[in-house]
Order: C-alpha cells, then sequence, then structure tokens
C-alpha cells in the first residue's frame, strides 16, 4: 500500500482492464478504463445492461478483481491486494447497498445491521448502541426487532443502508438501490443518500437505470462498451 | 448477537432438519454412553482390580485346588495376604434366577479385599455371628428385594449338601455396599466352613485362592512366580489379576470390548455421512448469504469458522442431550445392570463430540470458504 499525494483523487482507475472467459472466448468489458473520484463526491453510473456497470461496481467493492491496470480507493491498492486483505478493506473502508437488499432472513432488522460490527474489536452493549443510532437515523428507531419479511421494501432497503453505514465507512456503493422500490419508497431512500452525501461526507458510487435516481448524484456518468462516453454535472 | 450467536441462528434457521441432526447425534451418544457405561460398570472389567490376583486351576475354571496349597502360597515371596473361595451357584425361586456365592473365610477375605468391597468391621462381625449367615452385595439386594435379617434358600446347580439336598439355607447378615459404583456387588458372600462342612463332595477344595501382593511386588512377576511353583504338581495353577480374569471370563461368551466398538464405530460413521451430507447441502443453499457475508467482509477464516460453529452447536446439543439420556438411563437400569457413566467416558465422550463436530463441518465449510463471491451473489 502506498500513500496518495494529498491532492490525489479518493478513487482512481488508470488504464484498468477486465475481461470473462465464456467457454473458449475471451470477453473484454474494459480495456483501458480510467476514473477519478475526488472524496466527498456522489456520482451516477449509468449505462445499458451489459456495459460494465455492476463488473465496476464490483472492482470498486473489492469482490472483483481488474486484470490489469491500477485501481486505489484513499491508500489502499485494491489491485495488488489479496483475497484476505480485500476482505479486511472491505470490513472496514466500504459499506454496500444491494437492489434486493440481501438482508438475512433468520436475523432481526437490528442483528442485520449489527453484523459488519462483529469483524470489530466492539462489545456487545457498544455494538448495540451504534445499531440503535444508525437505525434512528434512517427512520427506523424502535423497528430493530422486526424480522426482514414482514417490512416493506423501502423499509428493508433503509435496513440494508443502516447495514451499510453502521461500522462509519467513508465509500458507499450502491447497487441500483432503488431499482425495487415504489416511487415514494425510492424518493425516501434518495433523500437518505443525498444526507450520507451532503451531512455526513461519504463518498458515494451509485450504479443506476433510473435517470431519477442519477439526478440525486453530483456527477452522472454514462457507461457504454466498457468506455465512459459522457458526463453531466448536476446543476 | 455474538458471532457464536450468528452461528446458533445459522442452524436454527431450518428447525425441523436441525432438530432431526440434533436426534441422529443424541443417539449415537446415547449408544457411546450406554456402551461405555456397561463396559465401565460392575457388568464389565473396568472396575476390577489389576493388583489383587487369582490362582486357579490351569485345568479350567471348573476344577478345584487343593487346600493344601495354602501353606506354599503363603510362604512365597512378595505374597501379602491369601484368602480362599469356593463358589456355590444357583437360583433363588426360579431357575432363571441366577445367584453366584462366594464361600470364603471372612477375616482372610477381610484382609485381602475388604476394602474393595465395603467389608466393615460390623459386617464381619454379622457374618461371623452364625455360619449360615451371609453377606449380601447392594446391586443383588436391590434386584431381589432382600434386606438384613432375611432367611433365603438358594439352589445349588452341582453342590448338593451331605444330606443330598441342593437346597442351601442362608440367613442374611447384612448388605456390603462395595468401594465404588464400578464394583461388582451382584453376588453373595457365604462362610467357607459351612458350605465345606456340609458339602457332599470336594471337601477341604476351592475353587481359587486370592492374593494380595506386598506394595512394592509386581503383580505380573508374582502371578509368573506363582503359577512356576506349582508348575510341576498334580494340579498346576494359573494365576491372573482379577481383571485379567474377569476379562477372560467375559470373551467366554463374546468379546465385548470389539462388539461396543463395532457398534459404537457404526453409529459414529452413519451419523457423520448423514450429518456431512446434510450440512454439505445446507451450506450449499446458503450460498448467497455466505457470498453476502463476505461482502461484509467476513473474510475466508471467519466463514469458515462460522460454519464449524455451527456443526458444532449441532453436535454440543445432541451429544449432551445423548449423554443425559444416557445418564438417566444408567440412574433407571437398576442396579443389576450395573451401569457407570464414569467421568472418563464424560470427557472421552466430550472430546468425540468436539472431534465429530469439526470432522463433520469441515466439508461443508471449507466449501463454504473457498466459494468465490461473485460467485455466490449469483446464486440468488
Amino acid at each position: 500500500m502506498t500513500e496518495p499525494t494529498p491532492d490525489a483523487p479518493y478513487i482512481a482507475l488508470k488504464a484498468v482492464q477486465k475481461g470473462f472467459q465464456i467457454g473458449a472466448e475471451a470477453v473484454p468489458i474494459f480495456t483501458a478504463l480510467d476514473l477519478t473520484i475526488p472524496r466527498g463526491d456522489f456520482v451516477a453510473i449509468m449505462g445499458p445492461s451489459g456495459s460494465g456497470k455492476s463488473t465496476l461496481l464490483n472492482m470498486l467493492a473489492g469482490i472483483d478483481s481488474p486484470d490489469g491496470g491500477e485501481l486505489r480507493i484513499g491508500s489502499a491498492r485494491l489491485d495488488r491486494m489479496g483475497e484476505s486483505a480485500r476482505s479486511s478493506w472491505r470490513a472496514h473502508s466500504m459499506g454496500i447497498v444491494f437492489q434486493l437488499y440481501n438482508l438475512l432472513p433468520m436475523l432481526t432488522a437490528a442483528e442485520n445491521v449489527e453484523l459488519p460490527l462483529l469483524l470489530k474489536p466492539l462489545a456487545a452493549k457498544d455494538r448495540r448502541a451504534r445499531v440503535e443510532k444508525v437505525l434512528d437515523l434512517v427512520g427506523l428507531a424502535g423497528r430493530g426487532g422486526q424480522y426482514p419479511a414482514l417490512m416493506s421494501g423501502g423499509q428493508q432497503q433503509r435496513v440494508g443502508i443502516a447495514r451499510a453505514i453502521v461500522s462509519d465507512p467513508a465509500l458507499l456503493l450502491c447497487d441500483e438501490p432503488t431499482g425495487d422500490l415504489d416511487r415514494k419508497s425510492a424518493d425516501d431512500v434518495l433523500d437518505m443518500l443525498r444526507f450520507l452525501n451532503r451531512e455526513l461526507g461519504k463518498t458515494i458510487v451509485m450504479v443506476t437505470h433510473d435517470p431519477r435516481a442519477a439526478s440525486c448524484a453530483r456527477r452522472t456518468l454514462h457507461l457504454d462498451k466498457g468506455q465512459f462516453l459522457e458526463e453531466r454535472r448536476a446543476a | 448477537m455474538g458471532y457464536l450467536g450468528l452461528a446458533r441462528r445459522n442452524a436454527w434457521r431450518k428447525p425441523l432438519r436441525t432438530g432431526l441432526l440434533m436426534v441422529c447425534v443424541a443417539i449415537a451418544f446415547l449408544i457411546y454412553g450406554l456402551t461405555a457405561s456397561f463396559q465401565h460398570g460392575s457388568q464389565g472389567a473396568a472396575g476390577a482390580s489389576e493388583d489383587l490376583l487369582g490362582v486357579m486351576s490351569a485345568a479350567g475354571r471348573g476344577q478345584s485346588l487343593p487346600m493344601a496349597y495354602l501353606p506354599r502360597l503363603e510362604s512365597a515371596p512378595g505374597v501379602a495376604a491369601v484368602a480362599w473361595m469356593t463358589r456355590l451357584r444357583g437360583f433363588a425361586g426360579a431357575e432363571t434366577n441366577v445367584i453366584a456365592v462366594s464361600a470364603a473365610d471372612p477375616a482372610r477375605l477381610a484382609a485381602v479385599n475388604g476394602p474393595e468391597l465395603g467389608l466393615t468391621p460390623g459386617l464381619m462381625a454379622a457374618l461371623n455371628g452364625a455360619r449360615d449367615r451371609v453377606l449380601v452385595g447392594r446391586a443383588l439386594a436391590e434386584a431381589q428385594g432382600w434386606r438384613a435379617g432375611q432367611r433365603i434358600t438358594v439352589t445349588a446347580f452341582d453342590m448338593p449338601g451331605a444330606a443330598g439336598s441342593r437346597d442351601w439355607p442362608f440367613e442374611i447378615a447384612g448388605i456390603f455396599e462395595g468401594a465404588g459404583p464400578s464394583t461388582d456387588t451382584y453376588f453373595v458372600i457365604a462362610r467357607y466352613d459351612y458350605v465345606n462342612a456340609l458339602r457332599a463332595r470336594g471337601a477341604d477344595s476351592v475353587d481359587a485362592f486370592i492374593l494380595r501382593p506386598e506394595e512394592t511386588v509386581s503383580s505380573g512377576e508374582l502371578a509368573r512366580s506363582i503359577d512356576a511353583l506349582f508348575a510341576n504338581s498334580a494340579a498346576p495353577t494359573r494365576t491372573q489379576t482379577e481383571k485379567q480374569f474377569l476379562e477372560a471370563f467375559l470373551r467366554q461368551f463374546a468379546d465385548v470390548g470389539l462388539i461396543v466398538n463395532l457398534v459404537v464405530g457404526a453409529a459414529f460413521v452413519t451419523l457423520l455421512m448423514i450429518v456431512i451430507n446434510t450440512l454439505v447441502l445446507a451450506v450449499r443453499e446458503r450460498r448467497f448469504e455466505i457470498g453476502v457475508l463476505k461482502t461484509l467482509g467476513f473474510s475466508r477464516r471467519r466463514i469458515l469458522a462460522l460454519v464449524l460453529a455451527e456443526t458444532l452447536f449441532i453436535f454440543a446439543v445432541g451429544g449432551g442431550i445423548g449423554l443425559a439420556l444416557a445418564k438417566g438411563a444408567t440412574l433407571l437400569a437398576g442396579a443389576s445392570l450395573g451401569l457407570v457413566l464414569a467421568p472418563l467416558i464424560l470427557g472421552k465422550a466430550i472430546a468425540l463430540i468436539l472431534l465429530l463436530g469439526a470432522v463433520s463441518g469441515l466439508i461443508p465449510a471449507i466449501s463454504a470458504m473457498r466459494s468465490p463471491v461473485i460467485t455466490s451473489l449469483r446464486t440468488r
């Protein structure tokens, strides 16, 4: 791991390559992808299916690795990390919000939120206090004892957001966070993300198909055929 | 919810499946607990002494030795005390109600084997009160419902009295307890002088001499020297420790140890196959959730530990239930079965629970650990 210079971008991809092997055929996704995102930015990434949005998000989350090039987040060189180091990085530096929430059904909302804290040296009392605090932050105070199956989609997504921020990571990655929600719930979730970006300074990268969701971001990048085609900045 | 709490919640997500697995584990450990309790109990040889020596005829258990051997045994180097014993096997009431009577000299028996059998001075005084008095072991007394002061009749299988009758009347002078739960107390101690005086044949002979070696003397060496002493006599001897004797005696019917090991081994192998198969399927069903945990930062080692903790939880609960049932069975079985679930057995069982839990969990745990995050997340 090398320290970035003070004015270096928070996220930096340089000539990142990534492809998949389908049978005997090698299918390239990115041949030389460049991207920089400063700390505290809120970036939406849009693009058609198969454009590489999810692959990019997976690489930013450290659950997939580039075939070549450089991928730096903060002071971490993800492209050089092994599986164990990337697990540790994910536990401490990144939160992720999924389209279908991905809550564990046998755990209550509070227990789902507590999961990332099990990886930290915290006493049970401190874990509970932090869980209550973030549940309160996402508007679910007093709902911690409910199981996901008994909650609406919007509530489940708020639990997912609470789980993503409970360990206070600097980076929040969102994979279609409103893709499975009705209009009202989607607006609530987007308000929440805006709040996390503007008030708490989280750097957010959101993959979405929804232009309304993208309009909440400070920047929108359009990805197609492995290249960023255009960039729109919020007014 | 701590880390172990997460493992417990994972285990209970399918209560019926987990419950059935626990029942499998419980039954296997119930079998283990009962068979080990039998081996370790008074019907097995585990409670027998490794110091006391029995001198019997080398020609077989049915052959007697002359009482004339006594002075040579008493004067043999390394012998601290000598007692002798003649067996009277018979029945009380129904012929299937078999009773074993050991006729011995009370004072000598107390000197050689008194502490192990729990022969107190009070019991010895009561036994010496009359020639037809006997002491009854606690297990036998409870099984027959006998009490001190009661008169009983034992009908011998092959030892008629002088008048030709096979009925031997006795008066119960007291109940001896044995030194511990593993001590065999399922027999009667009678007076040799009474039995010897009244029996129709074999007078002044004994079935066995019982020796207590001096503390500094090895039982094995003393046994060899005793047998050498009578090697060229009319009735050569075979000298064994009480434990060797009992083990050889039990092997006449079957190799109990081998049978127990085979039964327990078969139960555990079957159990392992069932549990491994079920857990592999259970982990496969949860690959997506394991992918989510990995995405949240759970390392491969933590996933391995999580699945192992889950299987250990199943084995701990199931094994605990099985051992508790085994303990209950040993208490309910009554003294006649002489089952003893000793701390040593419990210790071995706990070690087995940990070992089998770890072995069962290893294959599914490694499978969960190795599954790539991306692949896992696509299994929804």
